[in-house]
């Protein structure tokens, strides 16, 4: 079929439509700014709840999608609207008229430095769970001490469900990958003790709570219920981590090897540029606009534009991939209306 | 002058006569409650104040200056300190000349005394010796012309403020407005009168020329009569409303200066001086540009004016809605041209509050704190030749906990500076006091002064270091602590800084500094930052600064004003500081650096993490 289909970000949600569009007959053009594809999803090391290794699941996607036309090192420089379709002028000169576009834009992770607070960019022994996983993938961070590491400590929440953040809503996915990552390190240093600091553990997902349970039983994960208040350094580097026990209503302090902070999900700033560009709307949680929030999720106001995955609001990776092949049939069902 | 009536009455006088002596008799009366309502030891101080000649002096000063002249106005802005001083002044001098005018001409006045030196030229009539006079016709004349061309920008101000540059203006009440275009209506009608009568009681150049000119109008003496009556009813309507309007500031001023100056302080929100500036607020709205809450239409009727107005009308509900949103950045006390003291009236407000139950803080055990504090004079013995008699005790506050770049920059620094220090909260420690002194929870806050008052007098420290204004302020304010230096980071390192014990390495950067409310109008620290911020780049400045900076909208003063809405407020307050485009916005709050660090669009910072970077 000519239709051009051009999908924006050549993340997880890009790749799984691009793969679908394909085999129903398409050929998708796959826009992606950096020069992987796979996006947040490429960086992480294991997927909770079963601990896939996210390299087999980036790897079996971008499989499927080998055969559309993916431009990677390009940018969008500007869209516009012709009569019934969009002219978008590509960074690398190429232009594309399309009818049709899906936006694959995704997340960006919380800068974390702006919760000052906490010390990350401040104290050296804050980090976050992006780089404890970098560090989970490649083994390299000068501020993990492979051998003997007394205490760790997560928080949740970091960035999410902070109005003083400018991010009121949920990031969904933090409090299960804090639980995975705490699994994760006990498994590599069992004899370090782990905490989480937590105000709501939200374990909605398929085998989430018994993920959660398993944490507590079989690897002696401390889950404190209490935001933390304040973080500092000790003279030796190490970081000490004031809260509450709200559940036994007393303060606590504990001295930490390492702090790892669960940066939570916020809308990609590139996902605002694209809006801008196609003058799309923006919700009041700052992530692109839907249709309609309960039934029309991949719906954008627009016709002939869709969104799939997290530049609506946060998901997980099986909800990202169900929105990617609903967006898929969604947009055969449009071309075909339109001939 | 010779008398044309036998009795030297008519009745047209009634009005003006009924209307200045209710306007006397209620503020003689309302004067003696305001002083007896004042706490004993302010009545006395008040009353001591009145035979000390230098004090008396400077309320004389003072009262000629600010109610007569309006300097404040002036300085802010020409055109309104014109309209101000014109109506003001000329109206004195009318008076004054009007009454050396009766005494030199008349004798044997008894009871026309109360009214003579109003209507003095329609009951005499010119006569050769007069001409001497002449500088009397021409001063009385010269004075009416003032007050007109003051009357006539009023007229223009009303109708578009932004010819005044004021943005907005307060919403008069249906009294103001009777008061407003009573007075408007006097001197018009002064002049008309007189001129009726400049034919026969002499005039100058105004009022002399008006009667040729329409002399068919004007010499016809059967119109005489009403002209002087409705100068009267002017009078006499203006006079009756006067107190109930907010022309009260114009009585109440005279008082509020001696009180002023004889330094008392408000206590009570309703009573005393709280009573005297809310009766001195005139009204003028200078406070609802200056209000950083402004920017929001809806907050418009929470400014300091409107909050005087409600006072005034007992309306409970809204006196406390007004004060308890208040961010209490005080820039409506910096800039209010009869000093009412908007962020003090709104926490006497809040402390007339009842709480069922409080925190107790008083048996909090300050032992553990002690402790920590006092390693540095063990310290001190040990290394007494490498300090330089300074020890120095720094409280980082609870801001500072949140904001640690601060701490660990000023840390670095006071190390680079070879200054020896502890800090007093490393560990936890207790709040200033200053946020329940805001929240008018006096009790409280004075539980908490007196634990660290505790803590730093056994530490052994001479100076206190603080990196919070919010903290900074109570302690220069509340806390006694004798032989201790109370000192603010921006003030150590800018001292520092020129005497070359911190050397900084200068670029291009340029900087703009924001002045935090607490640190500029609340303890007037202005320049120090400044001189640091200078050595280590170019400085710039806001459009508003200093004195007149915009508050960042963090502050704590607001007990009920919602996250949402005081963004705005930051944003605007960003946009101002960016006016000159600077690279980096530093200022020296950690409330500030978290508030504008959330919005900014550049990088915002605390002094000391700049001076810490470009140092070695």
């Amino acid at each position: 079929m000519k239709e051009n289909i051009v999908i924006i970000g050549g993340g997880i949600a890009g790749l799984e439509a691009a793969g679908q569009l394909l085999g129903l007959g398409y050929k998708p053009i796959i826009i992606e700014k950096s020069d992987r594809l796979g996006g947040h999803v490429a960086d992480w090391n294991c997927l909770f709840p079963d601990m896939t290794p996210a390299k087999d699941v980036v790897g079996r996607l971008i499989a499927g999608a080998t055969e559309a036309n993916i431009f990677l090192n390009t940018e969008i420089s500007f869209v516009n609207k012709l009569k019934d379709s969009y002219n978008i002028m590509l960074s690398n000169g190429i232009s594309i008229i399309t009818k049709i576009i899906l936006v694959t834009t995704g997340f960006s992770v919380f800068d974390a430095s702006k919760k000052e607070e906490y010390g990350y960019g401040v104290y050296d022994q804050v980090i976050t769970n992006r780089d404890l996983e970098h560090w989970f993938n490649t083994g390299n961070d000068r501020r993990i001490d492979d051998c003997g590491m007394n205490a760790v400590g997560f928080v949740h929440c970091v960035g999410s469900r902070d109005e003083k953040a400018k991010n009121p809503q949920c990031s969904k996915v933090c409090c299960i990958t804090a639980v995975k990552q705490a699994i994760e390190l006990k498994q590599k240093f069992p004899e370090t003790m782990v905490y989480c600091f937590y105000m709501d553990l939200r374990m909605f997902g398929k085998k989430y709570e018994d993920f959660y349970i398993g944490a507590q039983r079989d690897y002696g994960i401390r889950f404190i219920r209490g935001r933390v208040s304040e973080v500092s350094e000790n003279i030796d580097g190490r970081v000490i981590v004031k809260a509450e026990d709200t559940l036994s209503g007393k303060p606590v302090k504990v001295t930490l090897d390492l702090l790892v902070l669960m940066a939570g999900m916020v809308c990609n700033p590139d996902s605002t540029k694209v809006a801008n560009m196609i003058s799309l709307p923006i919700d009041s949680d700052g992530f692109l606009k839907s249709r309609d929030n309960v039934a029309d999720i991949i719906d954008s106001p627009k016709d002939g534009i869709f969104y799939a995955g997290a530049c609506t609001g946060p998901k997980t990776v099986p909800e990202t991939l169900a929105e990617a092949r609903a967006a898929a049939l969604k947009i055969h069902l449009y071309n075909k209306t339109m001939q | 002058m010779r008398e044309r009536f036998l009795t030297g009455y008519n009745d047209f006088v009634l009005p003006f006569v009924f209307g200045m002596l209710f306007v006397l008799t209620y503020c003689l009366i309302g004067m003696i409650r305001l002083i007896m309502q004042l706490p004993a030891k302010d009545r006395k101080r008040f009353f001591l104040s009145l035979i000390t000649p230098k004090i008396l002096f400077k309320d004389i000063k003072d009262i000629f200056l600010k109610c007569l002249i309006h300097v404040d106005l002036w300085k802010r802005n020409k055109l309104l300190g014109y309209m101000h001083s014109s109506i003001a002044f000329g109206w004195f001098m009318i008076i004054l000349v009007g009454h050396i005018e009766v005494f030199l001409y008349t004798s044997n006045l008894g009871i026309k005394a109360l009214y003579y030196p109003i209507f003095f030229r329609y009951f005499v009539a010119e006569t050769e010796s007069t001409m001497k006079g002449s500088l009397i016709f021409f001063l009385m004349d010269f004075f009416l012309l003032v007050i007109l061309s003051g009357i006539a920008l009023a007229i223009i101000k009303r109708v578009r403020s932004r010819f005044f540059g004021m943005r907005r203006t307060t919403n008069p009440s249906f009294l103001d407005l009777v008061g407003l275009y009573s007075l408007w209506a006097i001197f018009p009608l002064r002049l008309l009168a007189e001129s009726f009568t400049a034919d026969i009681s002499g005039g100058s150049f105004l009022t002399k020329s008006l009667n040729y000119v329409f002399t068919e109008f004007l010499s016809n003496h059967a119109n005489m009569l009403p002209a002087w009556w409705a100068y009267s009813c002017a009078l006499g309507i203006f006079f009756c409303v006067l107190p109930f309007t907010r022309y009260m500031h114009i009585p109440t001023e005279i008082l509020l200066i001696p009180l002023r100056n004889a330094g008392i302080r408000i206590v009570n929100a309703r009573k005393g001086l709280a009573k005297a500036q809310v009766y001195s607020c005139p009204s003028c709205g200078l406070c609802i540009d200056a209000c950083p809450m402004g920017v929001m239409k809806s907050n418009i009727k929470d400014t300091t004016v409107y909050l005087n107005r409600q006072i005034r009308r007992n309306n409970e509900a809204r006196i406390e809605e007004i004060s308890d949103k208040c961010l209490l950045c005080a820039k409506c006390t910096a800039i209010c041209p009869v000093g009412v003291e908007g962020d003090k009236l709104r926490i006497a407000q809040r402390s007339m509050r009842r709480y069922n139950f409080g925190p107790d803080y008083s048996n909090i055990d300050t032992s553990v704190l002690s402790e920590q504090c006092n390693k540095f004079v063990t310290n001190q013995n040990k290394n007494v030749s490498l300090t330089d008699s300074k020890r120095v005790l720094y409280f980082s506050g609870c801001m500072t906990a949140l904001t640690p770049a601060i701490r660990k920059a000023t840390e670095s620094l006071l190390g680079k500076a070879g200054i020896e220090y502890e800090i007093m909260d490393r560990d936890g420690g207790i709040c200033c006091g200053r946020p329940m002194f805001m929240a008018g929870r006096f009790d409280q806050a004075e539980q908490m002064v007196r634990k660290n008052t505790e803590i730093i007098l056994g530490s052994g420290a001479d100076t206190l270091l603080l990196s919070c204004p919010i903290c900074y302020k109570i302690f220069r304010e509340q806390y006694e602590l004798p032989g201790i230096t109370i000192i603010h980071h921006t003030e150590l390192f800018g001292d520092l800084v020129s005497s070359g014990r911190l050397k900084v390495r200068k670029d291009d950067t340029k900087y703009v500094f924001h002045d935090p409310c607490e640190l500029g109008r609340g303890c007037g620290i202005y320049e120090q930052p400044r001189q640091a911020l200078s050595a280590a780049g170019d400085l710039v400045e806001a459009a508003k600064n200093r004195k007149e900076s915009i508050c960042c909208g963090g502050s704590l003063g607001s007990l009920t004003l919602s996250f949402e809405k005081r963004k705005a407020m930051t944003e605007n307050a960003l946009t101002n500081l960016t006016a000159a485009s600077p690279d980096t916005i530093v200022t020296a709050c950690p409330l500030c650096l978290n508030t504008f660090g959330r919005y900014a669009d550049r990088p915002v910072e605390d002094i000391a993490q700049v001076l810490d970077r470009k140092t070695n």
